[in-house]
């Protein structure tokens, strides 16, 4: 419309909400690899392969956000959080769904043969990963309280003890892959070439949890390292 | 000379109506945009405490502008009339200009502007002496641009940092959020109220200075034209501004958009009370940076204040040239 002076110049581009976003995308991935692990099981490899690539999409789409907020968040916007905290925080969230995308590549390079055992501790690591996710998930959702109460101290309590649950539950995941890596390299008659997969598997799968519980803490960072 | 009164009357009113569409629009649309009022709520408010601000409150400022920068009591009348006219009329060109193009001018900067033009092209012709302008008033008005911007920060800065500790901290924040709102309309009244008793005179310094009433007691009855200006132009045309500004800005919670209305209505009165004639917007957009500042906002775009100096440094010298160009043409032929 013109015809218009207005002050609503003075309010900049806010990245909260793309943050949320780009989190909840993480939490799609995870979902979305486990749903891949599952048919894996059942053979169901075409399944495999769409899941794959639903997982690249929402990689994809992760990636337009960042991008979306690394161009808007230019040096004369007054934010309530560092800027730089702000990037580093949503690099490394950005981690968690690019290795997210790792695993669903490695799910179709080979077709494993493992005992049951391996199977069902799998299983568990993935539960694990995703209990720690959403976590983080809900972590992130506190930005918009704490920017609306403009981070008063409650909030900010309430945000640091998700934080240290999300860790804790990073630590469960340490030691589920642990007892992964232990039955692997002793498990007599499996394929060599499968254990090594395997171990990728759970490797990549443990940098998933790695990367969430880095966000962890560098959101930790961005909300205490505040003026 | 009725034709040249009247034209003045005309152009006044067209400058209040601008007034009323655009700069009285912004600084209501933030009760807009958190939800304290209604559009039609803020229309009404808006036009009847526009209007009374600029009646009980806006002579001070008028003064300024009618004989605060150019000393026309010493000037033949002819002259001031056609002076008069020449400054409306510029900053009425000026200000529609950077209207369309959608620029943060002020309409108190164009005014103060035209009006020292209109007396440099007394100057050139004789009429007076470089030194008859009074250059102590002109600096008071240049400090009070620079101030106000800041004093609104500052005053923003502390009062929602108050609001943080003594009130979000012990409560939840939608509760506040939602008393908040109802305090929202007594800023809203306060804002339009001392935006009336301000910025009228951009509208009415020049018609009390072409009646020649300063002298003596100035009739109530210009800042009774300028009030009605405004609120036509709010009722008109401002509503949509309102609506326009308002849905962008939602990030004025209640809380915040208190504190940044408080600051820039107190800030804007106490300008009046010294007769300052300064921008009610630029002490808005201080007021909102003040509530960044204080931790208030997801985002400020700071941007704006070199799109704010800019403006500050064109708008001066073009009303001022557009000013001594009319006259000297006008002088000339009427």
């Amino acid at each position: 419309m013109k015809f218009v002076r207005s002050v609503s110049e003075v309010f900049g581009y806010s990245p909260f909400g793309a943050l949320r976003r780009h989190a909840e995308l993480c939490g799609k991935a995870i979902g979305l690899l486990q749903k891949q692990f599952e048919a894996y099981r059942r053979g169901e490899f075409d399944k495999v392969e769409r899941l794959r690539e639903e997982i690249d999409e929402l990689e994809y789409k992760a990636d337009m956000i960042k991008e979306e907020i690394r161009t808007n968040l230019t040096k004369s916007l007054l934010l309530p959080v560092d800027r730089h905290d702000l990037l580093h925080f949503l690099e490394v969230q950005d981690g968690i769904i690019n290795y997210c995308e790792h695993v669903g590549h490695m799910v179709t390079f080979r077709r494993v043969k493992a005992p049951e055992k391996i199977w069902r501790e799998l299983d568990i690591l993935l539960a694990k990963i995703m209990e720690t996710v959403n976590k983080y998930e809900e972590l992130v959702d506190h930005i918009s309280r704490l920017v609306a109460s403009s981070f008063t101290r409650k909030e900010v309590e309430d945000a640091m003890m998700h934080v240290k649950e999300v860790e804790q539950l990073e630590h469960e995941c340490d030691l589920v892959q642990i007892g992964l890596y232990t039955l692997l390299f002793n498990a007599e008659g499996m394929d060599p070439l499968d254990v090594h997969l395997m171990v990728e598997w759970v490797s990549h799968l443990g940098e998933i949890a790695n990367y969430t519980a880095r966000a962890a803490d560098r959101f930790r960072t961005m909300v205490l390292g505040r003026g | 000379m009725d034709l040249l009164l009247a034209l003045i009357i005309f152009a006044g009113l067209y400058m209040a109506w601008n007034i009323g569409a655009n700069d009285a629009a912004n600084s209501m649309a933030t009760s807009y945009g958190s939800g304290a009022l209604t559009l039609k709520q803020i229309v009404v408010i808006g036009s009847l405490l526009e209007f009374c601000g600029a009646v009980f409150f806006g002579k001070n400022v008028t003064h300024t502008i009618a004989k605060g920068i150019v000393p026309i009591d010493t000037l033949d009348y002819h002259l001031v009339v056609i002076g008069a006219l020449a400054a409306l009329l510029s900053a009425g060109f000026w200000i529609t200009l950077a209207t369309y193009y959608q620029l943060p001018i002020s309409t108190s900067h164009s005014i103060v502007g035209a009006m020292l033009g209109f007396g440099l092209a007394a100057v050139s012709q004789g009429y007076l002496d470089l030194s008859d302008i009074h250059w102590n008033v002109m600096t008071k008005i240049v400090l009070s641009w620079i101030i106000s911007p800041i004093f609104g920060a500052i005053l923003a800065f502390f009062i929602f940092t108050l609001i943080r500790l003594l009130i979000l901290e012990k409560y939840d924040i939608y509760r506040v959020e939602r008393i908040f709102k109802y305090l929202q309309v007594g800023t809203a009244c306060y804002v339009a109220f001392a935006h009336g008793s301000n910025d009228v005179a951009n509208a009415t310094g020049p018609i009390a200075a072409a009646l020649g009433f300063m002298g003596q007691q100035m009739p109530p009855w210009i800042l009774f034209i300028g009030g009605l200006g405004i609120s036509v132009g709010i009722a008109t045309w401002g509503y949509r501004v309102i609506e326009m500004v308002g849905k962008r800005i939602t990030e004025l919670t209640p809380t915040r958009g208190f504190s940044a209305e408080f600051s820039t209505a107190t800030t804007v009165l106490i300008a009046s009370y010294f007769g300052m004639p300064i921008s009610t917007t630029h002490t808005l957009v201080g007021s909102v940076i003040g509530v960044g500042l204080a931790g208030g906002l997801a985002s400020v775009n700071l941007k704006i204040i070199k799109k704010i100096i800019t403006s500050w440094l064109l708008t001066v010298p073009v009303a001022a040239a557009l000013a001594i160009a009319l006259y000297t043409v006008m002088v000339i032929f009427l």
